[in-house]
């Protein structure tokens, strides 16, 4: 019989399935910071499964923990059965929004995105000092966060591909809006289209993104197919960068902190640590990394709607660098370069950069 | 619960660590057995003092309270099944001390056993009973439970390294028990009484355990055998050979195929595998171990005999036996994991009992289990939304206790009694003994607000 929400009817077998073994306790980022099972994959599995038999109802009153997942999909990754419970909160937002629950700052988000080109609503964007050009090899494609939260990184990684001597050119880019899939609402075709018509004016063959999400969107959504359609490729910089031969070293002991959003999601690990060992000898990794690293905490609209928890995430992050005396953790993503910075003490001494960022660092200390 | 009852145990432990909310109350609902029931709300404690605080309440207004850890009970020890009030003892969860003079760690119970592991492995020493949960299970729960593990054969379950308790009785008066002492012959040892106690007499708030030295080498090798008689008797015939496997576990034919099904593992198609481990402080030691081991499956008629020469290989023959949980959750809707254990001599006739019994009952029930203790897993895996195949699965469940019983051996090894085995309980004891457990449950919580409902006492 028919449900009448879509997680239901969508993800029936995966909530049978799910055999509460309690896994998921062990990586979700968000028990590890509350010790509350209702945010854990199995207490989230168990308010649903009850929901699609009609003993629980869909409402306000599950906002807090439904709402409350980075998408880590750290549980998914550890779980026994099989299940992916990201996928199956994800939809369940979007249940929850059509029956006009929802968190307010994932509305917010929704309706900012309505208009304006990113999800922080300013209005002008930064142009790095770069004119945007007709005709290049490559687009890079900046992400909001980068463009309005972490330029001083962008342009350290433009910097980085101009000495590098690429042929890119930024452009007049709106929000990719991926985001709006994890909060409960659908990618905005406007803003999709957007960035498809802008990329294909320029010529170019292959997009670069700062942005892991950005990335993941444009490859993988269907108001993106367009690009791939018209040959258009789309690689995350970690990948552009590994074919390069960077000429610089360190002797820092350097980390790397897998982003979600590149790692579990895009299956990309060595990609990034091929560049950073190339300059870094005394490379460690933290106590979990690759597919069991921890989530900066930043995802899922987590760091909008949740922010106290986001930063502590993002603390209990930061003492696996501690841990193993990191000098510098480089990570791939700006928005976990974003939240892991407004996390770190001053007493911290590491530093935190995207990889490109201290690339770009070392050459112009090696002048 | 009333509104008074809740104002109050907020009242001692702060709004912060209360909730009544739906969506905790759903999430303590369950652990991972199939039994079901909602609490009424939860507390999460911080100390000892707010334990007894919440018991002195409870004593005073008569409601339930059920201690829990991570909730991975495989027979519903930890599910609230009157109601009352969930004691997350998760925020307590410091490790206190490690001694190694002593050869001691004390721990608050909410410690998560891969935690206290972390800590002790950079000292070169290790708690041994090792359960499959242990990135999650903390240790309140194991010794709630009296936990085992893969190491049982040679180092025992978790009452073997409790040495001493800090417990808070129903009432809400504060007791000590045992020492810190290797030895200990004074008076009656209530440590041991609380262990595996299941929550049902008392709640422990500090943990003392022994901690051993780990024995850096192992050996590992893998045998096939073509019927289970002869892996049987292989088993119990490594007893004569003198020595005690760090490891000796076993795989069946429904394993394999549900493996060779679902996995890129190349497992042969055998009846029946075990894999077996030496652990010591020098190869040759290790190695001699293993070759005794390894001569008596080849007596017993093994197939073929594969020995590790490195680490990889050895996670290699591992991967197997390591795989069986994922491989099984992924075979059905539900997973009822039973626990059993029989006499050593007992285990190839248990074994022929359970692929007889799922063959009766068109059941799938691949076995594994720590053979080196007698110790099985048959798992069930069914589908709880055919009511059918449920009756079968209950009928096929009480058949295997009989067999279990009638061999002389115990209806749970390592997972505890909970709400699951309450059916089995007086098949296993005689009136006379459970008419004594009773009567100390009575003495200790005359009021039957510990974990009501559990035990079957």
């Amino acid at each position: 019989m028919e449900n009448k929400y879509n997680f239901a009817n969508k993800y029936r077998d995966q909530l049978l399935r799910c055999s509460s073994c309690g896994s998921c306790r062990a990586v979700c980022p968000v028990f590890g910071i509350s010790k509350r099972p209702a945010y854990n994959a199995r207490g989230k599995m168990l308010i649903l499964k009850e929901v699609m038999e009609g003993t629980v109802e869909l409402n306000d009153e599950l906002i807090e923990t439904l709402f409350q997942c980075t998408t880590c999909a750290n549980c998914a990754a550890n779980c026994p059965s099989g299940i992916n419970p990201p996928e199956i909160i994800k939809l369940a937002r979007k249940d929850m929004v059509n029956i006009g629950s929802c968190h307010p700052a994932f509305k917010g988000m929704n309706e900012v995105l309505k208009k304006s080109t990113n999800i922080y609503a300013e209005d002008e964007a930064e142009d790095f000092g770069r004119e945007k050009k007709t005709n290049a090899e490559y687009v890079y494609f900046v992400g909001c966060v980068g463009m309005y939260r972490e330029d001083e990184a962008t342009a350290a990684a433009l910097e980085l591909l101009d000495r590098l001597e690429v042929d890119y050119t930024l452009i007049d880019e709106v929000c990719c809006s991926g985001v709006l899939e994890d909060v409960g609402y659908s990618l905005n075709d406007d803003l999709a289209s957007t960035n498809v018509k802008r990329i294909r004016d320029t010529g170019a063959k292959k997009v670069i993104t700062g942005c892991p999400y950005c990335a993941r969107t444009f490859n993988n959504k269907t108001q993106y197919e367009e690009l791939n359609k018209h040959g258009i490729q789309v690689l995350h910089i970690s990948q552009f960068l590994k074919k390069f031969d960077l000429g610089v070293k360190t002797k820092k002991r350097v980390t790397y902190h897998d982003p979600c959003d590149l790692g579990r999601h895009c299956g990309i690990y060595e990609e990034p640590r091929e560049t950073i060992r190339k300059i870094a000898s005394n490379f460690v990794e933290m106590r979990h990394h690759h597919a069991n690293s921890l989530c900066c905490g930043a995802g899922g609209g987590v760091r909008g709607a949740f922010a106290k928890n986001s930063i502590t995430m993002a603390r209990k992050r930061l003492e696996e660098a501690e841990e193993i005396g990191a000098e510098v953790v480089l990570t791939e993503c700006n928005s976990c370069v974003h939240n892991l910075g407004n996390a770190k003490f001053r007493a911290q001494k590491f530093r935190i950069y995207t990889t490109t960022e201290f690339l770009n660092q070392l050459m112009d200390s090696a002048g | 619960m009333n509104e008074e009852i809740k104002e109050r145990i907020k009242g001692i432990i702060g709004s912060e660590n209360f909730s009544d909310a739906l969506i905790d109350r759903v999430s303590y609902s369950k652990d991972s057995s199939e039994h079901k029931h909602r609490p009424d709300a939860a507390a999460w404690p911080l100390n000892t003092g707010h334990v007894s605080e919440i018991l002195k309440l409870a004593n005073r207004y008569y409601f339930p309270v059920v201690a829990r850890g991570a909730g991975t009970s495989l027979a519903g020890l930890a599910v609230p099944q009157q109601g009352g009030l969930i004691l997350d003892m998760c925020r307590m969860d410091k490790i206190i001390d490690i001694n190694i003079e002593d050869r001691l760690a004390v721990v608050q119970p909410g410690v998560v056993y891969a935690d206290l592991d972390r800590a002790l492995t950079p000292k070169g020493f290790f708690f041994p009973p090792d359960p499959a949960s242990g990135a999650v299970c903390t240790l309140g729960g194991n010794v709630a439970t009296n936990a085992g593990g893969i190491k049982g054969a040679k180092y025992g379950t978790t009452k073997d390294y409790v040495q001493a308790l800090e417990v808070v009785l129903s009432d809400g008066r504060i007791i000590r028990t045992g020492s810190k002492c290797m030895k200990s012959s004074s008076g009656y040892d209530l440590t041991k009484l609380f262990v595996g106690s299941e929550g049902t007499l008392g709640v422990v708030t500090e943990i003392t355990l022994k901690i051993n030295p780990k024995p850096p080498l192992v050996s590992t090798a893998l045998a096939t055998f073509e019927n289970l008689r002869d892996a049987g008797h292989a088993v119990s015939q490594i007893m004569h050979s003198g020595i005690l496997p760090s490891a000796l576990e076993v795989v069946d034919h429904q394993s394999i195929t549900a493996i060779r099904e679902n996995t890129s593992l190349n497992l042969p198609d055998v009846e029946v595998l075990l894999v077996a481990e030496t652990d010591g402080y020098t190869t040759a030691e290790t190695d001699y171990q293993m070759e005794k081991i390894v001569a008596v499956f080849r007596k017993n008629n093994a197939t073929t005999v594969t020995k590790a020469d490195s680490q990889e290989e050895a996670e290699a023959l591992w991967q197997a036996r390591k795989s069986v949980y994922g491989v099984f959750a992924k075979i059905n809707n539900n997973l009822a994991v039973e626990d059993l254990a029989v006499p050593m001599s007992k285990v190839s006739e248990m074994m022929i009992a359970i692929s007889t019994i799922a063959e009766k009952y068109d059941l799938k029930m691949p076995t594994v289990g720590h053979v080196g203790d007698g110790n099985l897993h048959p798992t069930i895996c069914f589908d709880g939304t055919n009511k059918t195949e449920v009756e079968r699965v209950n009928a096929a469940t009480a058949e295997l206790f009989r067999k279990v019983v009638e061999l002389g051996g115990t209806i749970t090894g390592e997972h505890g009694i909970g709400l699951a085995k309450i059916p089995y309980m007086d098949w296993e004891h005689e009136k006379q003994s459970i008419e004594v457990m009773r009567s100390l449950k009575e003495t200790l919580d005359p009021k039957n607000i510990l974990n009501p409902g559990k035990m079957g006492l």
